[in-house]
Order: structure tokens, then sequence, then C-alpha cells
């Protein structure tokens, strides 16, 4: 009679059998049910081969076993995974002694079809954590008795692995911790990738698996029995999971029967495939590609979410200074958050999370501490959702609110949460347009969303000085444009929703970006100024990297086009950063050092040329400048005669018009109708975070030296200034100042005596330099924080091709030195002793660093060697 | 067999990846790389600091074929490459022995 051993032992068993599981798969689609019957259709050729192999030839029937490890001892063995085995005795002398019946039983089990890996061990081997094989350990949570001595199984499984977990707890979950961290980053710590390895990347089984491992290694010793791993998951979050498992296992198993290897990378070929047959849908139907890989998301979202909610339950604390840390960081708690093992727990009732001012906050705390929410506070924003009305947002000043949360250095932390738990989308609706977004290309390698949200994280890092030390140090030169910005959340708005169009028009996704964000201005109120920037950085986004691809960076001729279209130096800063996080974030080798280098190049070419051509630049009334001209007529909507306009403008350089709005330009060209009337025209105006001073006179000299030395004198901060004349002669200078002292915020009349101060200083009645020597005396004690080495460069832009006959020519002074008070004036008066008229001044304070530039003429002319050799000494004499 | 590597201008890759593509070459390996001929670099200053631009990017492409096409790919590469300015590159041709493909072991053209 032929018994079922020996049926297993028939050759073409197994194969026959594998069949018949596929094809039940193919009939069924349920991969959970494919992976028992495989585990079960191994037990019986393992046994088989046990019997024929093992105890045939005398193994003894004490004190030696098999047992399965792994995916095998689970019972959930794909089509084509690896058969992990264990050889288990508690002497070593009869592993020793077997050594040729194992070694045959293997490679019968090779030769029926099955991959076999095998380890022989003792008992007390099993008992021990090998430091340099944790997957061995933590394989055998997953042991399962097949053949041979059960007694011995038992004690590995009730006395020895329950020992060994409660002696080394803390260093197996430490370990687990590393292993799945060391791989969740291998794959960008996102979810979403285009074509996801369903095993590795992060939500694939794997965590699945390192999720279940973590809770039996949590709870082993103080259950009396080996706890089910499910029952120890919070329960929705388990639940979603178990389900994640059946939609992952119903993939694996269709990647393995149409690669025939354990082969788990998900391919858009098998993505198309896997749709039309709805593999892992319930119920089981036909998908688009983009929604089957939806499904697959929501799925690796779940395992994702359960995976990182026990990852924070069971990070212990490393190391004394670890502990410290976390200790420091509770003291970050306020009157509205607690900060528990760097957790946010929210102190206000669930009401309060209604209102999006205290949702808000709670995620700018994140961004600005860098913490994680808690489940608790995780929980409050998913149940303030659906209390989040349209109005109630507009009321609530949402891009104050939401603007705190970009400007903080974890920025794309909080945002991310804010994705991951919906709120973003309830913010935002425009950014469903790209959740789980799949645009197959071949360079990028996340979904849309994914993209975008990492283009806010590589900003992030720049900001992070423990990072600024990439090869070559390309990351260093970009942080510190990053540190320049004056609003650097224009440029983090602008990256969040550049991409949307993706979803909405993915013919024209830079249009349909386009729409989509006007739609999100209004629901933030943003000013007209800064939707237009946002609008400029969306709409022009792939200008630089294309310029860098395409166009030969070192022609002056691409540079001159290149930034005429971008316009002004801070649209060029946050371009440049844009280009290198939207590149950086398109798959991780992307931004080669190459890349890297020769974005810097052009930026600094760029740069060089929207401050050192000023010259060349200025706006004619002939046919070149019509447009430009005409725009800004336009823009006056009828509130000016159009010929004066365009007399006014004549001379200015074209940087004026970028630099300045229509409602500007109409008071500048006010201002300057009453010259007549009053030739030194003053206005002072309260900004958001500083005052500004409009000066418009016909030029003379000292007049720059005489406005810095007039604001010195009254204790403000010069942080910007522009110089401009036109061809009439008329001067205009704007300062951006800090009131230092809060002088002209606490009493407003003082407001009106510095314009008086300003008009009597410029009209000869009044001398500053006394009030200035007390001012400086006062102030010159405070030594500097960061001291910038002063360096002074010169250069004459020579006559170009475009250059017109009889154009005035300067010489272009460019001075870095440290900032301090009354700098400017310093290097002004400087300038005029020596008799040199400022054409243009550009005058920028960044951190401690003042970096100023000056067209200077002396008669008329561009400045020789020896008069720039005369000014850079005094220049550097006097900034010593 | 002759291997053909070729020094070009970043700007111009576009244009060149498609023309070979157009006379049916198969096989290609493009690197980023850094260097200088006769255009050597040049001195710039950016915020007051000099840094010399001494190695330009430039893009290299590596190719083997068989020698009756050589001349067809050079000429593609020379048309669309050159701009007449200083900088456009090179094209170096060396004299191949043998290829083998990992795969399959197949050796000579076959496996190019």
């Amino acid at each position: 009679m032929t018994t079922p051993a020996d049926t297993a032992l028939n050759s073409g068993y197994y194969t026959r059998e594998f069949d018949r599981i596929q094809r039940e798969f193919d009939s069924t689609g349920d991969g959970k049910v494919t992976a028992r019957a495989r585990a079960d259709l191994v037990d019986a050729v393992v046994r088989a081969h046990y019997h024929l192999h093992l105890s045939a030839h005398g193994a003894p029937s004490e004190n030696f076993c098999v047992v399965a490890l792994g995916g095998y001892g689970r019972q959930e063995l794909f089509p084509h995974s690896d058969v992990d085995l264990l050889f288990l005795s508690e002497n070593n002398h009869i592993l020793t002694n077997l050594r040729s019946e194992m070694a045959a039983l293997v490679r019968a089990l090779w030769d029926s079809g099955l991959r076999i890996s095998n380890a022989p061990r003792t008992l007390a081997e099993c008992g021990e954590l090998r430091q340099d094989n944790i997957e061995f350990s933590i394989s055998l949570l997953d042991c399962r008795h097949l053949e041979g001595d059960l007694s011995l199984f038992r004690r590995l499984r009730e006395q020895v692995l329950p020992h060994l977990v409660a002696r080394d707890r803390s260093d197996l979950v430490r370990r687990l911790l590393d292993l799945t961290e060391g791989r969740r980053a291998k794959y960008g710590d996102t979810i979403f990738h285009l074509e996801p390895n369903i095993k590795e990347t992060p939500g694939g089984l794997r965590d699945y698996h390192a999720a279940r491992w973590l809770a039996v290694i949590t709870e082993l010793d103080k259950a009396a029995h080996w706890p089910e791993p499910q029952d120890l998951w919070p329960a929705r979050l388990g639940a979603e999971a178990s389900s994640a498992f059946e939609f992952l296992a119903a993939v694996r198993s269709f990647l393995h029967y149409r690669k025939g290897r354990d082969d788990n990378h998900l391919t858009y070929e098998l993505q198309d495939e896997a749709a039309a047959l709805g593999i892992g849908a319930q119920p089981p139907s036909a998908l688009l590609p983009e929604d089957w890989m939806r499904l697959y998301f929501r799925n690796a979202r779940s395992v994702d979410r359960l995976l990182n909610s026990l990852l924070d339950e069971a990070a212990p604390p490393r190391t004394s200074l670890y502990g410290m840390f976390q200790d420091w960081r509770s003291r970050l708690s306020t009157q509205d958050f607690s900060v528990v093992r760097g957790r946010i727990y929210p102190r206000q009732p669930t009401a309060a999370f209604q209102e999006p001012n205290a949702l808000l906050s709670m995620f700018e705390f994140s961004a600005r501490h860098g913490l994680e929410l808690s489940g608790e506070a995780e929980r409050r924003v998913t149940d303030a959702l659906p209390h989040l009305k349209e109005e109630t947002l507009r009321a609530s000043g949402l891009w104050e609110l939401f603007r705190r949360v970009l400007i903080a250095p974890s920025a794309s932390q909080a945002v991310m949460t804010m994705h991951r738990l919906g709120l973003l989308d309830a913010l935002f609706p425009e950014f469903r347009a790209i959740d789980s977004l799949v645009v197959r290309d071949f360079y990028h390698r996340y979904t849309v969303d994914a993209h975008s949200l990492l283009t806010l994280e590589n900003l992030d890092r720049l900001r992070r000085p423990k990072e600024k030390t990439e090869p070559e140090g390309w990351d260093q030169k970009f942080a510190e444009i990053l540190e320049e910005l004056e609003k650097p959340e224009l440029l983090y708005l602008a990256l969040l929703f550049h991409d949307v169009g993706k979803g909405l028009l993915p013919g024209d996704h830079v249009r349909g970006s386009l729409e989509a964000v006007e739609r999100v201005f209004e629901r933030l109120s943003l000013i007209e100024e800064d939707r237009e920037t946002v609008r400029f950085l969306i709409r022009d986004h792939l200008i630089m990297s294309s310029t860098l691809l395409r166009r030969d960076i070192f022609n002056t001729e691409t540079v001159r086009e290149f930034t005429e279209r971008v316009g002004t130096t801070e649209r060029l800063k946050m371009l440049c950063l844009l280009t290198y996080a939207d590149v950086k974030s398109v798959n991780p080798e992307a931004m080669t050092p190459w890349k890297a280098e020769i974005l810097w190049q052009l930026y600094a070419a760029s740069s060089n040329f929207l401050t050192r051509n000023l010259d060349e630049q200025r706006l004619q009334p002939g046919e070149e400048d019509k447009h430009r001209v005409a725009r800004v007529v336009e823009g006056l909507a009828g509130s000016a005669d159009p010929t004066e306009v365009k007399e006014f403008l004549t001379g200015f350089p074209r940087r004026y018009l970028l630099t300045h709005s229509p409602k500007e330009i109409l008071t500048h060209f006010e201002m300057a109708r009453r010259l007549k009337a009053n030739p030194i025209q003053v206005r002072l105006d309260f900004r958001q975070h500083f005052f500004e001073l409009t000066v418009l006179m016909h030029d003379r000299p000292f007049l720059f030296a005489s406005l810095t030395g007039t604001l010195t004198a009254w204790g403000m901060n010069i942080l910007k200034a522009d110089a401009f004349a036109n061809s009439a002669g008329t001067v205009l200078d704007t300062f951006r100042f800090a009131d230092l002292f809060r002088t002209l915020e606490l009493n407003p009349s003082e407001r009106e005596r510095l314009q008086q101060s300003v008009s009597d200083v410029l009209a000869g009645r009044a001398d500053f330099h006394a009030l200035l020597r007390g001012r400086l005396h006062a102030q010159a004690v405070r030594p500097p924080k960061v001291r910038v080495p002063t360096r002074v460069h010169f250069e004459t832009p020579p006559s170009s091709p475009t250059t017109r006959p009889g154009a005035l020519r300067s010489t272009v002074l460019e001075v870095i030195t440290h900032d301090r008070p009354g700098v400017l004036f310093e290097i002004s008066s400087t300038l005029a002793d020596l008799g040199l008229n400022i054409e243009i001044a550009l005058i920028d304070t960044e951190g401690q660093k003042v970096i100023d530039v000056f067209y200077l003429t002396s008669r008329g002319l561009p400045l020789d060697a020896r008069l720039q050799a005369q000014v850079g000494n005094a220049l550097l004499q006097k900034l010593r | 067999m002759t291997k053909l590597e070729a020094i070009i201008q970043p700007s111009r890759f576009d244009l060149v990846k498609d023309a070979l593509l157009q006379i049916g070459v198969g096989g290609l390996t493009v690197s980023e790389v850094r260097g200088h001929g006769r255009q050597k670099g040049h001195t710039e200053v950016y915020r007051g600091s000099e840094y010399t631009v001494d190695l330009l990017p430039k893009i290299m492409l590596e190719m083997v074929l068989p020698d009756r096409d050589v001349d067809l790919v050079a000429k593609a590469i020379l048309k669309t490459a050159k701009t007449g300015n200083i900088g456009d590159g090179k094209i170096f041709l060396t004299k191949i022995d043998e290829v083998i493909r990992i795969r399959n072991e197949e050796r000579g053209e076959a496996a190019l």
C-alpha cells in the first residue's frame, strides 16, 4: 500500500502539487491560503525525506528534531520563498554524527525543487543572542516543530526562547529596530515608491512581520504562553494591518508566479497585469493601474502606521546620554502640550482641536522642535477633521498659522504628518489630486505626493548643521542661500503645490498647478505680492534645470536670457533652491555632485549678472522696453498720465520694475510730481517686520551718505537699500531698516520727527554728525558675535555690442563685511569723501554679513586702476 | 570593432542622443564628467570670494561599434555636438580586440 509519505517522495509530486496550488490561486486570488497550502506541501515533502534520510539511517528518536523557521515556521510560504530549517539537538556530537544524513536530506529537498536554507544548532546556541546573526534569533520567534523529538522542541519554545527574550529583550528590540530602520532608510523611509519591492519597502511584508516580532518580544515574558501578535496590536490599526497583509500576500503570490522566482519587485508591467486581474481587490475586479496602485498604497499605509505606532512604544533609551536628551525634550512642555519621550501630548480638551488655531499650533510646535505626535495627539487630529469648515478656515487666518509651520526647522516632518493624517487634504483639497499618484517615467522613484513632500524634507536637511558636510560642500552653499531668503515660506508653499497639476491636468501639469494654486491663495488670503512670487516659482519651476542641461551656462547670452526671465536676486535664490530640492527628490541619486556644481555655477553667474549689469539694464523709451513700461501704465489703471509715467521711468534700472509693485511705482511717481512744490520728498511706511523710508529728490553730492548717517544717528539698523536715478537726474532711495530700540513703534509721533529730521539734513538745515558720533560711540562697545572678513572687489564691465552709444558706464564695487551699526554710513561717507558718485546702490544684509554693491563713477567715468586701489585701501582701513 | 569615446558639451547631449538613436546606435554609456582641454578654466568672484572654474562640466559618451558604423556615428556626433566654439569636446577612437556578453558569453560583434 502507498503511504502519503511514499507519495510525497515520488518524483514530480512537488511540482504537480505546486501547479495545483497555483491553479487555485489563479481562480481564487487568495494569497494567504496559497502561502499556507505551500507550507503544508513542503511539510509533507520534508517529513517524507526526513523519514527516508534520517529516521531510516539511525537518527535518534530523542534529542534531535527538525524545526521550521521564519515564514515557513509561520506557515506563510509564498510560491518561491526559501525554506528555512533548523536541525536541533541538545548535544553537539549528535549534530556532528548526523552531518552526512542531514546533508542527504537537504540535497534531496533541493532536488525536489525547494530552495533550502538550513542551520544545525544546539539548544544552548539557540539561547544565545548572536550579535553577528541577529536574524537567526528573530527567525526562531516563528519556530514550528516538523519531525523528531517533540519534547526537545518544547524546551526550545517554552524555556529557551522565553528566557532569551526576557534576558536580552532590550538588546533584541534595539537590534530589530536597527535592522528595520536601516532597511526602511534604504528605501527612503517612504511607502510611496513607483515600483515598490512589496516585501522590503516601508509598508511591505517585512514591516508587517517586524510588527509581529515587536509585539511578541514585548509580551513574551509577561504572558504564560506564546501570545498571538495580532491580539497585542492596537485594535483598529491591527485590523487594518491584518487586512493589508491579505492584500500583500495576494500580490506577493502573484509576483512569484509571474516571475518564477522570489522577486518581489512590483514593476509597471506587473502593476498593469495585477490591476487588470484585480489582484488583492475585494471583491476581485479589474481596476485601472493608477487606482490599483492607490489600493496598494492604502494597504501599505496601514502596515506602516501599525509599525510606526509599535516602534514608538518599543524604542528603548539607548544610552544615558540619549535618556538625558529625551528628558531635556520633556522640558519643552508648555501649557498646551506635554512632551513625553519625544512625543507631543495635547493638554487641551478634544473640542479645542475643532479650531484650526489649536490644530495648526500643535503642528507648529512639532515643526519647531522636531517632535512627533503621540497616538493621542493623532487621534485628536483625525477626530477634528470632519469639523473643519471652509469658512472657519478662512476666518482663522490660515496663512499665518500655516506659515509658522513652514518657517520652522522641521517643517517637512510636520507637513508629512499632516498629510498622513488627512489634515493637509482637508486644508487644501487640491493636494488630493496627487495622493498616491503614480506617474510613470524613467527617473522618478516616488509617487507625486511623496516627491513633493520630499522636496520640503530636502530643504529642511539644508537647515540642519550636522548634514552640511556633503562631499564637495555643495549642500553647504545651497544652505547659505536658504539662510538668506526673506520669505522661505513662499518657497515651501510653491514646492508643496508645484506638481499638483500632474493629477489635474496631466498634459500640462504646470498650468494645472497654477490653476489649483489660485484656489489655495484664496483660502490663505495671501497678499498679491506673495501670490506673484509663488506663481513665478510654479510657472518656471523647470527653467533652471532645463537651462542647465540644454544651454551653455558659461555663455553670457544664456545667463542674460535666464536672468531676464527670473528678474530679481530673491527670486533667483528661491528658484535655485526649488531646482535643487526638486531634482534631489526625484530619486536618491539624481542630484549628483556634477549637477549640484553646475546648478550653483549658474546661480552664481546669474546672481553676479543681476547685480553687476544694471548699467546696461536701464529702461529706455524705445522698442525694447515698450512692453515693460506699457505693463506698468496698465497696472496704474488710468491713475496717471502715461507720458509722464514714461518720462519718470526712463533711465531707472529695469530691476526697479521688478522689485516694486504698481502701487509703489504710483506712489513714487506722485512723489516725483510733488518735487516742484517741495524738492525733498520723504515718506515712511511701516511694513510687517520693518520700516521703509523712501526719499525722492534731485541728485547732489553726499546724498546717500547723509541718509545713511541720519538713519544711523536715529539708531536704525539698515537691512536693505536701493539707490536709483532716472535720466532726469531724480534720485530714488529706499531704505528698509529695523527699529532696534522700538523708538518708532512705541512712539508714533517720532515717525513724523524722523521724516522731518531726514528732510532737514538733506536741505542743509541740520547736521547729523554730532548725534551720530554719540550713537556710534555708545554702540561701538559691543563686539560682533561673528566677524565676517572684509572684502572689496572692483569690476568694470566692458562695453558690449548692446551698450548704447554714450551710455553711462560705471565701476561696480562690491563690499562684504560684518554687520554693525553705522557700517553703511562708514562705506558711503568714504566713497563721498573721495568725490565718487553713487549711480546705483544695492544694499543687503544677510545674517551677520553685509553685502553692498555700488555703481560708481568719478566725473562721469568708470574708476581707473589707481583710483580703485585708493578706494579699496580707504575702505579696508575704515572697516578694519 | 572600435570603441568611440566622445566628450561633449552638456547642452548638446539631447541633440547627440537623438541623432544616435535615429541612426540606430543601440548601446551607449553616458557619464557626467569634468575636465578641460584648450578651453581651460576661468576665475569668478561671488560675494567677494574668488572661485576657480577650472574643470568644466562635460558629458562623456562611450560606445563600442562595428568598424563599418564608426564613420556614420562620428559624423552624427560631429554634426550635432559642434557649436564652433572652444570647448565643443573631442572624439577618441580605439580598436577593440574582443567583446563578451556576460549573460550568455556570446563574443564578437554579436555581443554588441
